[in-house]
């Protein structure tokens, strides 16, 4: 019996092998994607996002203030409009993401204690953008305007660290944990190969039944005496190595040559990785058996695969979504896959934490090959 | 005239035949928007859970813990009672972020001698992490200032001296364009751009291949019809149906996901067109030009996440290596997605467009002359062969 599993099998990787679409799609379009997605995150960090800094009152004061924007390593002063009109346009061409507009009379106005107004404008339409640059300004705000009261403070006699622990009791201290330098390589690079990765191994799996008895060869392997059973096994272990054999080189390009950091043990990563395989092969061989033919059987798999990404909570949170959407998206293996794999990447819970993720995996993988097997006697 | 009509004509009569052709045509591209959609519908990342360890229970520190609790984006969890226990829920997702108040929290801000108040949160996920730090650093700067105006009181500072020392200076922030941060008003545009390119692209993509399989399109090489003709009549249902597409999904991105679509009718009247013969007539070369309908299936599909990702829509080009910027730029998704945020979202006018519409209108250019421009006189390498064991 070992020998008929190992020459199904091996006749099913020759085939996938042969075949030369297949072979790129399942072997090389991940791992270009991934090369491809870390030259795009290629700054890693969102600093230095670009700043427009309208300067009306052109005092000392002023300029200081101007300094301490252009210190802030979060912004990069980039262009010095004349006029509100003028900065107005910069934001709008996207010129500048962020407008810093110093008004007129500021100098005399903070040193005769009369309080000033300074107006940020930020653009909000790109919120990765938007959302770095309002933390900027608040944090540019607070300590310029506790720097100047401390100086009021001193005036008034007040002792120096006294006037600075008055204003600024409080110290913010931000500590990100599993991603401390807030990389968006780490965060997003691997898991949107592995996104790509995915939906290759459901177009490979989507041959799975259909590749087989919809092809004029089918006659001649029932002739064989072999069971349908032991047949469709055989290849599915052929095409489960194939996905474990793209997807290695996926983790050693990631971890080993671009340092991402990894919380697990590599064997703890890929074993799930091995559970999710199993996982969206089975849906794939479902799709296969329900499919008049090759090409539907791609078509709906990549209906499914395509928006699963998104809908696994990964990026957009889970908890962001709608009650009914939660509920649908844990009907997909890949919402288990992703998010079992961010706990695993950059958290490493214990087992009791992950157990959820891979007995439900395990489990979908029972009900769809099941399925997928009435699917087939019918069929056949 | 009459030919174009009677190849669209069957075309149509093809895409109608054709259960899954149709679904892909006319209702694959509404519910993906619709699946999507309902992902990103509320928008904004609110009722964070969080823990807060107070170490202080003084009454200073049970009010930090009240304007934590009054704060809409979080969601406190009570029970919290230590760093440890904090770690180990945000480790295990249970709890986004942590904020820690040291013992002699009150007394240190009592006497001026400065005191820390720990933020930490689960950075596994930037998008929520940037939300978190923003809105606890909001919260702290309003109890900082609140602490300021007591100590000033304390010294027998009037209310406007007060005022002038903590309002020194004071700053607004306006956000432009998405006043709320709302993460479907981002990103829905450039999802839509991107399921027209991919479903219009798709399907005028097996409008050649299908007859390659049924062996049929020997009849259009051996006719009299000129090549520009055949372009002509077998894209022109795939153009309708892509434009009615891209009206139908912004009419429901903004009906559904409450996303204002501003600007000029006109203008996304234009991008949609120029962009629609762009996708449709790149299509059609690429069915000219393919084997099959499996080959075309296979490869296209694939196409969405690696366009979206270098588009600089999300993350920008700026911060891109320039080779990615440069092979970005030469891919329509590119311009139409600013495109669109540019009209549909800041709702700008034609001069802030004038050089997306130029580029878009010299890519529609290029792809109608790539599909229109074909030899009928091709070394026939779609006659089928001895088929590998994947061809159906």
């Amino acid at each position: 019996m070992l020998r008929k599993i190992f020459a199904v099998a091996a006749r099913e990787f020759q085939l996938i092998w042969r075949d030369a679409a297949l072979r790129r799609i399942l072997f090389f379009v991940s791992i270009l994607s991934l090369l491809l997605f870390f030259a795009v995150y290629n700054a890693q960090v969102l600093r230095g996002i670009p700043t427009a800094v309208l300067d009306l009152d052109g005092t000392p004061q002023s300029r200081e203030m101007q300094q301490s924007i252009e210190n802030c390593e979060d912004l990069k002063v980039v262009l010095y409009p004349t006029n509100y009109k003028e900065l107005c346009g910069i934001i709008e061409k996207g010129e500048a993401v962020v407008g810093i507009v110093i008004p007129e009379n500021f100098g005399r106005d903070v040193t005769e204690g009369k309080g000033s107004k300074i107006l940020s404008v930020i653009d909000g339409s790109n919120l990765i953008y938007a959302n770095n640059a309002v933390s900027a300004v608040l944090t540019v705000a607070r300590t310029h305007s506790a720097e100047l009261g401390v100086k009021t403070l001193i005036s008034k006699g007040v002792h120096y660290s006294r006037a600075q622990y008055a204003l600024m009791g409080v110290v913010f201290r931000d500590e990100p944990w599993f991603n401390p330098t807030l990389n968006y390589a780490f965060f997003v690079v691997l898991a949107m190969a592995l996104n790509v990765w995915q939906q290759c191994c459901t177009i490979t799996a989507s041959y799975n039944i259909i590749g087989e008895m919809g092809s004029r060869s089918w006659l001649q392997i029932k002739a064989l005496g072999i069971s349908k059973f032991l047949f469709f096994f055989s290849k599915s272990l052929a095409h489960i190595a194939g996905f474990m054999l793209a997807v290695i080189p996926l983790y050693i390009t990631a971890f080993g040559i671009y340092k991402v950091p990894l919380e697990c043990s590599p064997a703890k990563l890929l074993l799930f990785t091995l559970v999710f395989a199993v996982s969206v092969h089975s849906l794939g061989t479902l799709i296969s058996a329900l499919c008049s033919d090759s090409v539907n059987a791609v078509r709906i798999g990549m209906v499914i695969a395509l928006p699963s990404f998104i809908l696994s909570g990964y990026t957009w949170p889970l908890e962001a979504m709608p009650v009914f959407v939660q509920k649908a998206a844990k009907f997909f293996p890949q919402t288990w896959f992703f998010q079992g794999f961010s706990l695993l990447v950059f958290k490493n819970p214990g087992w009791e934490v992950l157990q959820p993720y891979i007995f439900v995996l395990m489990g979908m993988s029972c009900i769809f090959y099941l399925l997928s097997s009435a699917a087939a006697a019918v069929r056949s | 005239m009459r030919q174009i009509l009677n190849i669209a004509f069957y075309e149509a009569l093809h895409i109608f035949r054709n259960r899954v052709l149709t679904l892909m045509v006319l209702v694959v591209p509404l519910f993906y928007a619709a699946v999507i959609g309902s992902a990103y519908v509320e928008g904004i990342f609110d009722s964070i859970p969080i823990g807060i360890v107070d170490l202080d229970h003084s009454q200073l520190s049970r009010e930090l813990v009240d304007d934590f609790k009054n704060c809409p984006q979080f969601s406190v969890r009570e029970g919290v009672k230590s760093l440890g226990v904090l770690e180990r829920e945000v480790r295990e997702g249970r709890l986004k972020a942590g904020v820690v108040i040291p013992e002699n929290f009150e007394k240190d801000v009592i006497n001026s001698r400065g005191t820390e108040v720990l933020v930490a949160y689960d950075a596994s996920n930037l998008i929520s992490a940037y939300n978190i730090r923003k809105n606890a650093l909001q919260v702290i700067n309003t109890l900082n200032a609140r602490c300021a105006a007591s100590y000033l009181a304390g010294k027998g500072m009037t209310e406007g001296e007060i005022k002038s020392t903590l309002d020194a200076v004071s700053y607004e922030y306006q956000v432009w364009y998405n006043p709320t941060l709302n993460y479907a008003v981002f990103i829905f545009p450039g999802i839509i751009m991107m399921i027209i390119h991919q479903i219009g692209m798709y399907s005028a993509a097996l409008s050649v291949t299908r007859e390659k399989n049924y062996n049929s399109w020997v009849q259009f090489t051996a006719s009299p019809v000129p090549p520009w003709k055949i372009y002509l009549g077998k894209s022109l249902p795939y153009f309708i149906s892509n434009f009615f597409n891209y009206a139908l999904l912004l009419w429901f991105a903004s009906e559904f996901i409450n996303i204002k679509i501003k600007g000029s009718t006109y203008l996304l009247v234009l991008l949609g067109l120029l962009y629609v013969i762009i996708v449709t007539s790149i299509g059609f070369f690429i069915s000219v030009h393919s084997k099959n309908t499996l080959q075309v299936t296979r490869y296209m599909l694939l196409l969405s996440v690696p366009l979206f990702m270098i588009s600089g829509f999300t993350w920008p080009k700026a911060y891109m290596a320039h080779w990615v910027s440069v092979i970005a730029d030469a891919v329509p998704y590119t311009w139409m997605a600013e495109g669109i945020r540019l009209a549909a979202i800041k709702g700008l006018g034609l001069e802030f467009l004038r050089k997306t519409i130029k580029v878009l209108s010299l890519m529609a250019v290029i792809s109608v002359i790539l599909g229109a421009v074909f030899s009928k006189r091709e070394k026939p390498s779609y006659f089928p062969k001895i088929e590998k064991v994947y061809y159906n």
